[in-house]
């Protein structure tokens, strides 16, 4: 029952994350047989260890952000397919078997991801060590691109799209047969699925992971360790919060909505994004984790070298040898972190454009009702521009508040004794954030842009 | 000496319309020749079996689709070669639409749908306008449900609220497609007595299709389309004088 086209996205995404967690592995082997070569298996044993360990924790995070970007993706897919999917209810298709239907598609669909992941990764892995290799950065060794521990990213690729799938279309349970005839929008679908739950998860969540953030703070003004504790409440209070992006996106995307003007393209994007605070939690939280993941590492390791350039202040030399380490080490893990980022963006992207083609029937009205196209796809653009500087802002304050926590559990009993570490914003990166979210607006509106412009104010007229 | 439509006291007009979907054997000439002018405060019925032509003619009257023959005048104004962005600014001043269903922009409530048009223009309703369509919300019945959204009401009070917006600019001329066509049909004349009753008192001037004879009994003026063509162009009629009129076009199909 499902178009060829509304599994694109999915692919995408699973591709990217399989793509990412092969070609992180394929290099930590290439680098092992570099350092097998030049210092003997011993140490590279630790070696390997250690990479293997790094390259987990990001491919983890990877597989996360894309099992939440395909959890959305599918569920707004099947919110703009409510009438069908009511259709075929109303003709004696149950609810668990269209269901069923749907994460069969997400698993097909991650099998492949998984599949062509795993050979672009391998592909970009070998090209980077060729590159070296040819310029002499690093020494020609023989590698090996085939290894068993591929099979865990791509299986990890596998099963959460399915699983994804699987949540992301639990509202087909929430459809009644009878909204095959009524108008029904997807407000009317959204508002009847039971948000109990989810709201109780959240409080108990938030409320732990708050109060796991200050006790690791104050255990860190004596012990170091106390950022295991604040990490832990890192990840509880981030969940609520994903849990409850129905309710935290909306107030954000009315501030931020103000921003855009008073004129109808503006206002009325503006409106879009707020009145339908399903659709747009759903189209920017994936984004929000990127940027809060990015920005929090960042924040806590700007504090760090700053901690350190005034603990080594009398040592220049030792600076000069410590400062390029840290920044390559910044750099490299932003990267890494920052290509889940990526993927959210793709994610978001893919839904700003699957929910302007469900508005087709709108967007002709409004053109019958005088909207110019130029108007058009300012609305489009506004509301592209409203989700992700809301989604990017989220971001940056959460990272700046989390990574603030980071480096004061972990800093905050070395030095001079236990005192309070003002977090330093590493500005560049923040640049880089905002550059990149401002790149994004522009990449998400092309395609809805000229899609909605395209539409013929004769749609809105037509029955179906 | 050149003859404006509104000498004529026309307030559209077409001449020689033509309308072809495709190319070749498969093409289908929606319109064929249709040559017809609606008059100024007048309230026209559109009748005809289904596929006869009437959404398309409309939608050509209106700008919103051009013909592949023939011209086409909105008060002085040839439209037929009129860019995109002028259509577009005259559909927002001079004309109004209410369409069959989806009329209205969910993320709106009823009084920004209302709105919208002046919205749209980027300018707030005089004082004037502004007596005139608290007027229409009251007269509709949409005053105590200003704040409510489209899927709070009722299939009904939609097309009120549709109805309300069409008017409230004071447009040339208001477009109905078949605007009760998926009302039941009690519903369905309550809301046409409205439209009729803002026509014959307001001299709005307004094009509507229907299936409906009772709703076409309403009308000044009444045409009948068959295969692209007008059949017939009567005056008023009653409901009897239509439905025989109907079941003969049948009986001749
Ligand atoms: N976009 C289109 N493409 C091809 N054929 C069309 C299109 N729109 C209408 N037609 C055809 O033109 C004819 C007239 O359609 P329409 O004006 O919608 O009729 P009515 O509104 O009287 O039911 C029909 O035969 C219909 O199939
Ligand atoms: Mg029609």
């Amino acid at each position: 029952m499902t178009r060829l086209k509304d599994l694109l996205p999915t692919l995408l995404v699973a591709t990217l994350a399989a793509a990412f967690g092969v070609a992180l592995l394929q290099i930590t082997g290439i680098l092992t047989a570099v350092i097998t070569s030049e210092n003997g298996l011993a140490e590279s044993g630790t070696v390997q260890l250690m990479l293997g360990l790094v390259a987990g924790v990001f491919i983890t995070i990877a597989v996360y952000v894309s099992a939440v970007v395909t959890g959305n993706t599918v569920a707004t897919v099947v919110a703009g397919r409510t009438r069908l999917i009511a259709l075929l209810r109303l003709i004696g298709s149950s609810a668990g078997a269209q269901r069923a239907a749907i994460a069969r598609e997400g698993l097909l669909v991650g099998l492949a991801g998984a599949v062509l992941g795993a050979l672009v990764g391998s592909a970009a892995a070998w090209g980077i060590a060729e590159i070296g290799m040819a310029q002499g950065s690093i020494p020609r060794v023989t590698y090996s691109l085939v290894d068993p521990l591929l099979l865990v990213p791509m299986v990890a690729v596998a099963l959460t799209t399915w699983l994804a799938a699987w949540t992301g279309s639990r509202r087909v349970l929430a459809v009644r047969p009878a909204q095959a005839l009524g108008n029904a929008t997807e407000a009317d679908f959204d508002e009847v699925s039971s948000r109990r739950g989810r709201a109780v998860a959240a409080w108990i969540l938030g409320v732990l992971g708050a109060g796991l953030l200050v006790l690791g703070v104050v255990v860190g003004l004596v012990r170091p360790e106390g950022v295991l504790i604040g990490l832990l409440g890192g990840i509880l209070s981030f969940t609520a919060i994903v849990l409850a992006a129905h309710r935290v996106m909306p107030p954000v995307l009315r501030v931020v909505g103000r921003l855009f003007g008073d004129r109808p393209a503006a206002r009325l994007a503006a409106e879009n994004a707020v009145r339908h605070p399903e659709r747009s939690s759903r189209m920017t939280i994936g984004l929000v984790i990127g940027v809060t993941l990015v920005t929090t590492f960042a924040v806590t390791m700007e504090t760090y070298r700053h901690m350190l350039l005034i603990a080594t202040d009398d040592q220049p030399e030792l600076q000069d040898a410590l400062g390029p380490v840290i920044d390559g080490t910044v750099a490299v893990f932003s990267t890494l972190i920052g290509f889940s980022a990526v993927i959210a963006a793709v994610g978001l992207v893919n839904t700003l454009s699957i929910s302007v083609m469900q508005r087709t029937r709108e967007l002709g009205l409004l053109r019958a009702l005088g909207f110019d196209r130029r108007q058009i796809r300012v609305m489009v653009l506004v509301e592209a521009a409203a989700l992700t500087v809301a989604a990017t802002l989220t971001g940056l304050v959460l990272g700046i508040a989390y990574g603030w926590v980071g480096a004061q559990s972990i800093l905050g009993s070395v030095g001079s004794g236990p005192g309070i570490v003002a977090p330093v914003i590493p500005w560049p990166i923040v640049a880089i954030v905002v550059g990149a979210a401002a790149l994004l607006t522009l990449a998400a509106s092309v395609a809805p842009m000229r899609r909605a412009a395209r539409v013929s104010p004769v749609v809105a007229l037509a029955v179906d | 000496m050149q003859i404006h439509p509104s000498d004529l006291g026309l307030i559209a007009r077409v001449t020689n319309l033509g309308k072809r979907y495709g190319t070749g054997p498969g093409a289908v000439a929606a319109l064929d020749d249709v040559s017809l002018g609606l008059r100024r405060g007048e309230f026209t019925a559109i009748m005809g079996p289904s596929g006869s032509g009437k959404s398309t003619l409309m939608h050509i009257m209106a700008g919103l689709d051009s013909p592949t023959s023939g011209r086409v005048w909105l008060g002085d104004t040839d439209i037929t070669d009129l860019p995109d962005g002028e259509l577009t600014v005259l559909r927002r001043r001079r004309i109004g639409f209410v369409f069959q269903s989806f009329n209205l922009v969910p993320t709106l409530d009823v009084r920004a749908n209302v709105l919208l048009p002046f919205e749209l223009d980027g300018r707030r309703p005089s004082k004037d306008e502004q007596a005139w369509i608290d007027e229409l919300l009251d007269t509709l019945g949409l005053a105590p449900r200003v704040k409510h959204r489209p899927h709070e009401l009722s299939g009904g009070q939609q097309q009120r609220v549709a109805i309300a917006r069409a008017l409230a600019t004071r447009p040339d001329l208001v477009f109905a497609d078949e605007p009760t066509g998926n009302l039941d049909s009690r519903t369905g004349r309550e809301v046409l007595s409205l439209l009729a009753s803002a026509s014959s008192r307001t001299g709005q001037s307004i094009a509507m299709v229907t299936h409906d004879p009772v709703a076409a009994s309403h009308a000044d003026r009444i045409l009948f389309l068959a295969d692209g063509r007008i059949v017939r162009d009567t005056a008023r009629s009653t409901p009897e004088e239509i439905s025989s009129y109907m079941l003969a076009m049948e009986a001749a199909a």
